[in-house]
Formats: structure tokens, sequence, C-alpha cells
């Protein structure tokens, strides 16, 4: 009896060994293929004159390195981004915040109807979305300019053209920070808030004193990731401005597009890619830290 | 008399069964074309069946397709699979296709990517002489001594106009504009205001796309758009007043507005323009997308009255390409594709008029019906003062299209926009292998 279940159990283990290793290595082969084999390669790319579409690749030191450092439209670039991603990520935010705590509320009947109604921008394509707020900021015909009686040129005019895009960026984005803070409200412990209740603490209290606190790991979650994404922004700069008026909403992630796909100096690119991923990288080490801090 | 009738019966029998054998003969044999020529009753690949791929960008299926029927007509052994892709996914994806062995066979060219296509290019095997002999323009694309691909049509900027608008306005045939001076004349009868002086129509528009016209007009004062050494030259006089008269139309004349739409081309058809500068390909799509809107060309104004150095720029409607890494005999049917197209008359004229440019293939040069084509028409009369600079990177585009924004969206000077727009523009094209062919313009001599 007892040498039987030893070999059921040695079975089991090695059957769970080869399940264990199989999974481990997929993984492993999954993220060298598609994360680290990249990443090395456009390190390594960022050293040459690299156009894979003439199968150029040659070696050129440090030059596009130098290049990148004293291009004057780089470091407004990372302006911009820095700037457009504050703003954004504030909005989100407090948008998110402000929302997900009003459907948490009691009061507000068919909430599964404003949630989904809230997240169905965040789940449609940017491409197409970016195309239809283009239409909404046309100077003649625009629905915007219609609504507020108004006659701006957003997309030509420099005083507006960022801010349209953080407009649309916002609109299409704050639906996911609402559902995440609204899971996050549910999963609070429900005791605190009946004893502030008990204790006389009103709305108002009990969102600053109860609710943000308890939230925080979630809004440190929210922040981070959309400060990691909003790096990343291309797609709306792309299809609304193309970078214009001259070069005013010109966003990292779009000069790397830019070089990389419409004048396939991939090389360059690769250099300004990895410039922006230490930063990102740096961001993310200083959030996750204050945020370990911020537990203890 | 019987006997000489049936004789003679006989006779006209025979000589009509000669005569039909020889006329059966003769089609077989049907040569096209004139210096090149295309034999149909030559069998390609020994008559064995084979297929090959041709990949082109969205917008022209019935165009290839007519090539692929008319071919495979007389070949029926030749399948070919066209292969359609969107421009930007096309540029992307040929010339990586291009670098095994399963790329297309043959493909079509735009010369903008010249730089990423050339290095997978079979040279034509039709003798230089025989295509210059046929086409225009063909020296700008030889290679040393060979050809890989050279136009079929030269598309440039015409002047577009809005013929209720002009009737409207009172203008005649006769106030068709020759210089600068007059169509900014012209351009402020066409401008109207409401009673708040908003402008309700503008004279003219060049709102979304002013560096394809403004990259051309510095030739009209003798500037050229290269340097000895293939360096952009953006800071000069001439570009300075090109940009200066374009404020001046809107600033000082008050015949158009940066916030009046920023599309010039799409507000053209949309009836808020009454004048836009626009090249040859607006042409059918005004005809598709506004058929209501009625219009007609003029030849782009110069600033005297004198015959310029070069009226504007051209760019080439390329013909197609052959992959020199697909297998020898799928080679061979492009290059047999290659040969029929050039030499066939009809396609080349099937292409001209869908593309609205004007013919390279010299027997075309007069045809009516591509001369019915107001566009076309206009540069019949001086199609040799039109300069090709060759085949551009994106980056001289690109950073005109900056420094223009920054001049009149961003209250930039121009001294200083197109300065650093220059500075720019070079620092991009050091990496390139792009060597300007207008040194062999036939008026070079006369450049500033």
């Amino acid at each position: 009896m007892q040498k039987r279940i030893k070999s059921a159990n040695s079975l089991r283990s090695k059957s769970e060994i080869v399940l264990r290793n199989t999974v481990v290595a997929s993984l492993i082969l999954f993220f060298l293929v598609f994360f680290y084999i990249p990443i090395f390669a456009a390190f390594y790319g960022s050293f040459h004159l690299w156009n894979p579409l003439k199968g150029q690749f040659k070696p050129i030191g440090l030059k596009n390195w130098q290049t990148v450092l004293n291009n004057s439209l780089f470091w407004f670039s990372m302006k911009n981004t820095g700037v457009f991603s504050i703003v954004a990520v504030a909005a989100r935010v407090i948008i998110g915040l402000l929302l997900a705590s009003a459907l948490f509320s009691k009061l507000v009947k068919a909430r599964s109807f404003f949630r989904m109604l809230y997240y169905m921008p965040t789940i449609t394509p940017m491409v197409a979305v970016a195309f239809v707020w283009k239409n909404m900021y046309d100077p003649q015909f625009g629905l915007l300019n219609q609504l507020l009686g108004s006659k701006i040129n957003w997309l030509f005019d420099g005083r507006y053209a960022m801010i349209a895009i953080l407009l649309l960026t916002i609109w299409k984005d704050f639906g996911y920070a609402v559902v995440i803070f609204l899971g996050g409200m549910y999963s609070l412990p429900m005791d605190c808030f009946e004893a502030a209740e008990i204790d006389g603490a009103n709305a108002r209290q009990r969102f600053f004193r109860i609710t943000l606190p308890l939230l925080k790991p979630t809004v440190i979650f929210i922040v981070i990731t959309s400060f990691i994404s909003y790096f990343q922004t291309y797609i709306p700069v792309m299809v609304l401005t193309q970078g214009g008026p001259g070069t005013k909403t010109y966003l990292a992630s779009y000069l790397i597009f830019d070089q990389a796909f419409s004048k396939y100096n991939f090389g360059y690119a690769s250099a300004m890619s990895f410039i922006l991923f230490l930063i990102i990288a740096i961001l993310t080490a200083v959030s996750f830290k204050a945020a370990g801090e911020n537990g203890q | 008399m019987k006997h000489l009738t049936r004789r003679a019966l006989s006779l006209v029998l025979a000589l009509a069964l000669l005569l039909s054998a020889c006329g059966a003969f003769a089609e077989e044999s049907t040569i096209i074309g004139s210096t090149i020529q295309y034999d149909t009753s030559k069998p390609i690949n020994n008559g064995e069946d084979i297929a090959v791929e041709f990949w082109y960008w969205t917008g022209s299926d019935k165009l290839f397709q007519a090539v692929v029927d008319e071919y495979t007509a007389i070949h029926p052994n030749v399948k070919i699979t066209l292969v359609e892709n969107p421009w930007d996914d096309y540029w992307t994806k040929l010339p990586l296709a291009l670098q095994g062995k399963d790329g297309p066979a043959i493909f079509n060219v735009h010369n903008s990517y010249h730089e990423n296509v050339i290095g997978y290019l079979a040279p034509y095997d039709i003798p230089v002489e025989d295509l210059e002999a046929d086409f225009v323009g063909v020296s700008a694309h030889i290679i040393d001594g060979k050809v890989y691909y050279t136009d079929y049509g030269m598309m440039t900027a015409t002047m577009y106009y809005n013929k209720a608008m002009w009737a409207a306005a009172g203008l005649t045939e006769a106030d068709i504009p020759k210089t600068w001076d007059e169509f900014r004349e012209v351009a402020k009868k066409l401008t109207i205001r409401d009673e708040n002086g908003n402008l309700v129509q503008a004279g003219f528009s060049f709102n979304g796309g002013a560096q394809g016209d403004v990259l051309g007009m510095q030739y009209q004062y003798g500037q050229n758009l290269f340097t000895a050494d293939n360096k952009v030259s953006f800071n000069n006089d001439a570009i300075k007043a090109v940009i200066q008269r374009m404020k001046d139309i809107y600033e000082v004349d008050g015949s158009g507005d940066y916030n009046f739409g920023n599309n010039s081309g799409d507000n053209f058809g949309q009836g808020m323009i009454a004048m836009y500068l626009g090249w040859g390909f607006m042409h059918g799509l005004f005809q598709s997308l506004w058929p209501e809107t009625e219009f007609g060309s003029f030849e782009i104004p110069t600033p005297t009255e004198e015959v310029p150095y070069a009226y504007h720029r051209y760019n080439g409607e390329s013909t197609f390409g052959v992959n020199k890494n697909a297998p020898a005999d799928q080679q061979a049917v492009a290059q047999d594709i290659i040969r029929f197209f050039l030499a066939k008359d009809a396609l080349q004229k099937q292409f001209v008029l869908a593309n609205s440019v004007f013919p390279a293939k010299k027997s075309l040069a007069e045809d009516a019906d591509i001369l019915g084509v107001s566009s076309i028409a206009v540069l019949a009369n001086h199609i040799d003062r039109y300069i090709w600079p060759g085949p551009m990177p994106s980056a001289v585009e690109n950073n005109m299209k900056i420094a223009l924004e920054d001049i009149f969206y961003n209250g930039a000077d121009i001294e200083t926009a197109l300065k650093n727009a220059e500075e720019t523009c070079n620092m991009e094209l050091e990496g390139s292998e792009f060597v300007s062919v207008e040194p062999q313009y036939t008026y070079a001599s006369e450049a500033k």
C-alpha cells in the first residue's frame, strides 16, 4: 500500500515537474523573444546606421546618442511629454475618483449602465476615435466650436493644439480609472464606513478620511501605469496634428515613431527609445519606492 | 467558257485562301509599339504554366486589373495574382518582402521610396536608347547605364478654379492670370466676406500641405532646391519671396485666412474657396468626391510674363519594378509584362488619364483625350519647363512643413524658420544616398 502511494506521489511530482518546466520555459521564451531580445537589439542598433528596409546596418559608434543628446527637438518633446503626462494622469485620477465615488454611492441607480457608458471610450480603437475628434475640432464645421460658440482652430493654433490632444486622451481614458477605483472601493472594509457614519462623519469626511487613504495603493497603481502609458503616446498626435503646428505638439514617442517609421532611421530612433526607457524606468522605480515607504 | 469560269472561280478561291492565310499569319505576329516593341505571338516561359505576384498600393485596382487582363489574354499560361496594400503598409512590407525569395516578381514603384527599393530592383532588359526614343525623362533614371524604372507620366501643380464662383465674380476666360500680381487681383475679386468681415468664400487657400506648393515655386526665380553637394537650400531669397507672397495674399490682400479650413484641397471641393494650387491627381479626386463642383485649370502664374527657369517641379509617376531576388523564370515574366505595358499606348493612356498626369510617352503627347483633361492641357506648351529634382527623401517636405507651420501659425519669422528647417533637413540627409538630378534639367545652365 505504502509502495503504491509512494509511486503515485513520484508520478504526480514527475508530471508536475514537466508541467512546471514547460510553463516556465514558455514564459521565459516569450519574454526572451518579445521583450529581451528586441530590447537588446534596439540597444545594439542604437550604435548603428540602421535601416532594415535597405538591409543597412553600419556601425557608427556613439553618433546617434550624441545627436539625440544635442537635439533640441528631442528635449522639447520630452518636456511636452512630461507636461502632457502630468496633466493627463491628474485628470484621469481626479475624474476617475469623482465618478467612481458617485457610482459607489447608494443613491445612484443604474450603476451598471453608467459603468458601461464610462468604460466604452476606453475600449474603442484610438485611431478611429481620433479621426472622429479630428472632425469635431474642425474650425468651420466642428461640433466643439458650435457647442462653445467659438472660432478656435483647435489643431493649428499653438495655444490649443496640445489641449485638443489632452481633451481626447482624457475623454478616452477616464473610464479605465473609474472601473479600477470602483473595484477598489468595493473591496474596502465596510465596517469602517459604518463606524464613521455612526460617529457622525459626513460624506466629504468619509471620502477624504477613509476612502482616499484606503485607496492609496489603487491610486499609486493607476498613477504608475498611466505615466508609463502616457510616456508612450503617439497615435492622437499622429492623427490630429502630426506634431504641428510646427513642432508644438511633438511628444517623445511621436518623434521616435516619426524617425523609425517615416524616415526609417532605426538606429537614431533606438537611441531615443533607450533614453525614454531609462526615464520611465527611473520614474517607475521612484514611484514604487515612494509607494513602499508609504505602505510602511 | 464553262472551263474558263471554273478556272477563274478556282483562282479567286485560291487567292482568297492565300489572303486569309496571310491575314491569320499577320494577326498571330502582331507587333505592338514603335521603338519598344512587343510581339504578342512570342510565348512566355515556353508556354508552360507559371504564377507571379504583382504588388500595388490601394486606389488603382482597375488599372492593374486591366494590365493583368490584357496580358493574360495573350498569355493564358501566366497566372498573375494582384496583391493590394494600403500605402503606408505597402512601403513597410514591400522592402522586407523583397529581401527574401518569396517577394513579388513585379510591383508598383513610387520614386519617393527610391532609396528603400533600389537595392532590390533588376534593371530593365530594354535598351536605354529604346526607352529614350519612346519616353521623355529617362535620362534622370539612368544608374550606371541601366534603367530600373522610369516615368509613365509627369505630375505637377496647376491652379484649379471654381467656374461658378469665377462667373459670379464677373470674371471670364480672359481674366485668367499669367503673373502673381494678376493672380492676387483676381483672388481679391473672388473673395467674399459677410457684413462682419468674416470670410465666407476665400479667393485662394493654401491651408494644409503648402509645402508641396512652396517646394517648386523657387524655380520660378531660377533657384535650385539643392546645392552642388546635394545639400538642401531653403534659406534663400527665392523661397523667402515665395513665402512672403503667400503671407501677403492672406494678411495684406485678405483673400484667404489661415483658419478658414485646414485642408484647402477638400475645402475647394466643398465650395469654400475659389482657387487652389493642387497636383494633378486632385483632378480625378474632385470629379469623384465632389462631382457637383465644376472646375477648370490654368497654369501656375509666374513672377513676370517672361518664361521662367522652370514653372514648378514635377514628380514622375513611375513604371513598375522587377524583383532581382525573384526566381529567374518569374523575373522573365515580370520583364515581359513591363515591355508589354511600355509598348501598349492604350494601357499607358489609361494610367495617364486615371492619374491626370502629362504622358511621358512621346506618342501620346498630343492625344486629344489626354489633352481634354484641363489640368494636363495647360502644361502642354511648357512641359519642358518643369523640373524634377530627383527622388527627394521625405525629410525635405517634412522639414518645409514644419517651417511653414511655424511661419503661418506660430508667428515665427521667415528667415529663422527656414534656417532651422534647412539645418535640420541637412542633418537628416547626412546618411542619405540622395543625388539631385537638377543638373540634368534641359535648362540647368539658366539657374542662378
